[in-house]
């Protein structure tokens, strides 16, 4: 499967952390994005992505906001979401999840983890297939 | 009414109102030295005042401080990025070219021993002995190839490690608001005091962005220990056990 990857994070450190993690495990197609709008308007215009990375603490609108505006689509109601955050209080996650995230990583992450997450929601995206 | 009831009721009136001065006498020093200590106090207050204004005036420095120390990091953060992803590029490029040296070797050997074993003279064998021993690289080229697979790997820690950054400029914008909230009291303390406003110049105005987003218990912590309890809580409930589970994590929130 053809992945390309939307990437949503204000700091553009942790875009390029997450390109480069995506990159050691041989994902090189993505698009990247500053926030929440800036996504949507990138999910608009692409409709190659097949794969958001999230970020949740975002100006203008936020990872969980961006969320649950894929999920009130129908197009994009079943797009594999993962939320990369430092967010990690247990009503946080609950929320994300709430929200419908597919999965969620936690902020200084190993691309071993990254790869781990991926490859869950590919599976339980493919078997719900 | 007669007269003797008149001065009787006169003198009382007179021993009220002596007794209200002789009261008096004695509040007197009390209230002359309940002045003395507000004039004591009032340069006190003065200089509290003084001391919150100077505070407040101090504050969108130490903000703007702040967010030069976010930019300047992320700047250097990239510029340790852009170092990084060239090494690793530069590392790719040998590993490959190491592979295909490794290849060579093999294929060299190959027809070396082909060339031994096509040739009747009884040195042949003795050669292609020395040549296992002394000249064949593949041993060497191999633990270079783990060298620089090796060095790849630091360079992919340090990007990761780099992840820091949006954790501490995270932190710092945490900072950033709550010193905001700190010049915001103050600036009603001193009205209070004064009765007049905070001064609205420039200077004193915070650099904090109303839209600046931030997770104030943003941690650096390597390890797994935090994911491991975000991966329970996700795993309970995209693959809860039991209806109690779900109702336990629901019941938690």
């Amino acid at each position: 499967m053809n992945l390309k990857f939307l990437v949503v994070d204000d700091s553009v450190t942790m875009r390029r952390i997450v390109i480069n993690s995506l990159a050691n495990l041989n994902y090189l197609d993505y698009v990247e994005a500053t926030d929440g709008k800036d996504a949507l308007a990138k999910l608009e215009s692409d409709p190659e992505i097949n794969f958001v990375i999230t970020d949740w603490n975002m100006p203008e609108m936020s990872g969980l906001e961006l969320v649950k505006a894929i999920r009130a689509d129908e197009r994009f109601s079943e797009l594999p979401v993962l939320m990369v955050t430092t967010r990690g209080l247990k009503n946080d996650i609950i929320e994300a999840l709430k929200a419908r995230v597919n999965n969620y990583i936690l902020k200084p992450f190993t691309p071993q983890v990254l790869r781990e997450k991926i490859e869950q929601i590919l599976s339980t995206t493919i078997t719900e297939k | 009414m007669n007269s003797e009831a008149v001065m009787t009721r006169l003198f009382e009136k007179l021993n009220d109102l002596k007794s209200i001065f002789l009261y008096s006498e004695k509040l007197i020093p009390v209230i002359q030295s309940l002045i003395d200590f507000m004039r004591e106090t009032i340069p006190l207050l003065e200089n509290i005042n003084h001391s919150i204004a100077d505070s407040a005036a101090k504050i969108p420095k130490v903000s703007h401080q702040i967010n030069n120390v976010t930019n300047a990091t992320e700047l250097a953060t990239n510029e340790i990025l852009d170092l990084v992803d060239k090494m690793l590029n530069e590392t790719r490029h040998s590993e490959s070219m190491l592979e295909r040296l490794l290849e060579l070797e093999a294929e060299k050997s190959e027809l070396i021993r082909e060339v031994a074993m096509h040739s009747t003279s009884p040195k042949a064998s003795e050669l292609l002995q020395k040549y296992d021993e002394k000249y064949d690289n593949t041993a060497r080229l191999e633990v270079m190839l783990g060298v620089v697979k090796n060095i790849k790997q630091y360079a992919n820690n340090i990007t990761l490690s780099l992840q820091v950054q949006d954790i501490t400029a995270q932190q710092l914008a945490a900072v950033n608001h709550l010193i905001d909230s700190v010049q915001k009291k103050l600036g009603s303390l001193i009205h209070d005091i004064e009765k007049t406003q905070l001064r609205s110049s420039d200077e004193l105005q915070i650099p904090f962005e109303e839209s600046m987003t931030f997770d104030p218990n943003a941690r650096y912590q390597s390890g797994y220990t935090s994911q491991k309890m975000v991966d329970d809580v996700v795993s309970k409930k995209i693959n809860p056990a039991t209806q109690d589970e779900i109702d336990k994590l629901f019941h938690k929130e």
